[in-house]
């Protein structure tokens, strides 16, 4: 219940802000003048990464890598846009320098009011406003408070009085990725885009056009993913099935739409001139600049003509797949404490499944459209536990390349499903 | 009615009995029994919360390479909150890569010190791990976690390790007034 409140106040305020357009402001190119998000952008997709900013430190060296989470869109200036996930986001403010978040466009005084209402809502109860008000009378208001530790100016962790929301809203987070909607903006984000959070991964990087002609475009589309059971309709735990051990089939399957590269390539034609004599030359036309004899040469020249348009749908091809199932927390935690109240020794056989590669293997391509595609199945997958198996899968592509130049740069995407596998429990009827 | 003969004797050594009795009692709750005092729960809760830690840090720390990821994992998640489970699920690939690499097999005991927070629900607790020998990457065999335990339905459960920044905090606030410029 917590948990859902939780969510739903999220997703209200990370409604998207309505930013008007306005004449040399950065965010004229993001949104509209309606507050909608610009159709024009190039949508990068989603892309994640292990920054150490969101690393669990262990005792005796080891580390636990927490998944940071951006949604990105590229902007026709080169500007990158950048939509954490919410715990992405709360560890992004926590570490405004180290994860980039101070290096967003607008400062952090400006404009980070539904940022710092977000971290508000995140923290809760548990953060101890009057122990804040105590040692920092200065703070009169919230806001004021996180608004320095944005600024890097004020430690934040002393102030929290409880713990596991952080675990609960990375929980969230992964369940939902649509938990997202604060804009982060980075200038000129193509240039360096090592330094962006999450990195070069799919940032379109076009040739240098010519003088004459428009920029290259380009045009990535989302490549659409699907991960689910095939067989059978219910899948029982292995055991319990009528066909001996016959688990479940797992399909994966991914296509890719082509990148769509427009580039226009200036045509020239050949214009006889009559130009100025040089030495050794014997003129044979008149330049017509003022002379009466002929003073010229009769010449060619490449004159431009026009820009001719050619549109290319580059193939990104499926460079890895991988697929895997996990047992969620709360079938774990039925299994253990509920389950084994009425059926002694009940225990968790295998909460992970590497299905792809693994149990099962993939194989991909690409047609002569520039569509790729890839397809992995794992068989007969020995579910032993029963409830809901979270499927997850992954893939990086290779990006795209036109005439040994790199267009775009590999992507990250995934996606997550789910599984139901059932078991039949013996009841005593009265 | 009954008439009921208590001889002196009897009386006699009823009280010599309740006398031993008393001062057995006097002499049990004044005796200076060495006990270090941050290991004695002061709860039934504060005790169940340091067994379910004590239980976590010795289900996460013994590692047996052979044995595989997922049968580590489910004893992980056995004694986590869903959430923690999670985590320690989604995070545990590389963790365990090295592992595998060093075909690590540790065994661990491990100790509640102190419990250094409590919300109620919430517990933060410091544990002391001995290892039989050091994990890839570290020449340690003894350690320090500080944990979060969790009150559930189903009891207190493992929910994370504390981040760096949050031990810091929590130390700091326990020194004692007029330390913090020392």
């Amino acid at each position: 219940m917590k948990r859902t409140l939780l969510s739903l106040i999220i997703l209200l305020l990370l409604i998207p802000i309505s930013v008007h357009a306005q004449e040399e402001d950065p965010w004229a190119e993001v949104f509209l003048a309606d507050g909608t998000l610009n159709p024009d952008l190039i949508d990068l997709g989603v892309t994640t990464n292990y920054p150490e900013w969101m690393s669990m430190d262990l005792p005796f060296g080891q580390t636990i890598d927490l998944e940071a989470n951006y949604h990105r869109f590229q902007t026709a200036s080169g500007n990158i846009v950048v939509l954490p996930s919410a715990s992405t986001l709360f560890f992004m403010a926590m570490n405004p320098q180290e994860s980039g978040l101070s290096s967003a466009y607008g400062g952090l005084g400006n404009g980070y009011g539904s940022l710092i209402s977000f971290l508000g809502v995140v923290s809760g109860d548990n953060l101890d406003w009057g122990r804040i008000q105590a040692d920092h009378p200065e703070y009169t208001q919230p806001d004021q408070f996180w608004n320095a530790v944005l600024n890097g100016q004020q430690e934040v962790w002393t102030y929290f009085s409880g713990w596991s929301f952080i675990t609960t809203l990375l929980q969230i987070s992964w369940d939902d990725a649509a938990l997202r909607s604060f804009y982060l903006l980075y200038m000129n984000g193509v240039l360096d885009c090592a330094s962006l959070p999450g990195g070069c991964s799919g940032i379109v990087t076009p040739p240098p056009a010519t003088r004459q002609c428009p920029d290259a475009t380009v045009r990535l589309q989302q490549p659409v993913l699907l991960i689910q059971k095939t067989a059978p309709n219910n899948p029982l735990v292995v055991g319990q099935d009528p066909e001996n051990r016959r688990g479940a089939d797992i399909l994966a399957r991914v296509t890719i739409p082509p990148v769509i590269f427009t580039w226009y390539e200036p045509i020239y034609e050949e214009r006889d001139i009559c130009r100025a004599v040089r030495a050794g030359e014997t003129a044979d036309c008149n330049t017509g600049l003022g002379s009466s004899v002929k003073d010229g040469v009769t010449d060619t020249i490449l004159v431009f003509k026009e820009c001719r348009t050619h549109v290319e749908r580059l193939p990104d091809p499926v460079a890895s797949l991988q697929a895997r199932a996990t047992l969620d927390g709360a079938s774990q935690d039925w299994i253990t404490s509920k389950l084994g109240q009425t059926h002694y020794e009940a225990y968790i056989h295998q909460a992970n499944f590497i299905l792809i590669p693994g149990l099962g293997s993939w194989t991909g391509g690409c047609d002569g459209s520039g569509v790729c595609t890839a397809t992995g199945q794992a068989l007969r997958v020995p579910f032993a536990d029963p409830g809901t198996f979270l499927l997850r899968l992954d893939l990086i592509t290779k990006g795209t390349f036109f005439r040994g130049i790199q267009i775009t740069q590999p992507r990250q995407v995934g996606m997550d499903g789910a599984l139901q596998v059932y078991v039949t429990l013996p009841a005593l009827v009265p | 009615m009954k008439e009921i003969h208590v001889s002196k004797r009897n009386i006699f050594v009823a009280a010599i009995l309740f006398v031993v009795l008393v001062m057995g009692l006097l002499v049990l709750q004044n005796w200076p029994i060495r006990i270090k005092k941050d290991l004695i729960p002061t709860s039934a809760e504060d005790s169940l919360a340091s067994i379910a830690a004590v239980s976590a840090m010795d289900k996460f720390f013994q590692v047996d390479y052979q044995e595989g990821k997922e049968a580590w994992l489910m004893r992980i998640c056995e004694v986590s909150t869903p959430a923690g489970c999670e985590i320690f699920t989604a995070g545990a690939d590389h963790l365990w890569e090295k592992y595998l690499d060093a075909r690590t097999v540790v065994s661990v005991h491990s100790e509640a010190l102190e419990k250094l927070a409590d919300s109620g629900d919430e517990q933060i607790w410091k544990i002391s791990i001995t290892l039989s020998s050091a994990l890839p990457g570290s020449n340690k065999t003894q350690d320090t976690a500080h944990i979060v335990l969790l009150n559930t339905e189903s009891g207190w459960k493992f929910d994370r390790f504390l981040l760096e920044a949050e031990i810091n905090a929590i130390l700091t606030r326990l020194k004692p007034s007029g330390m913090e410029n020392k």
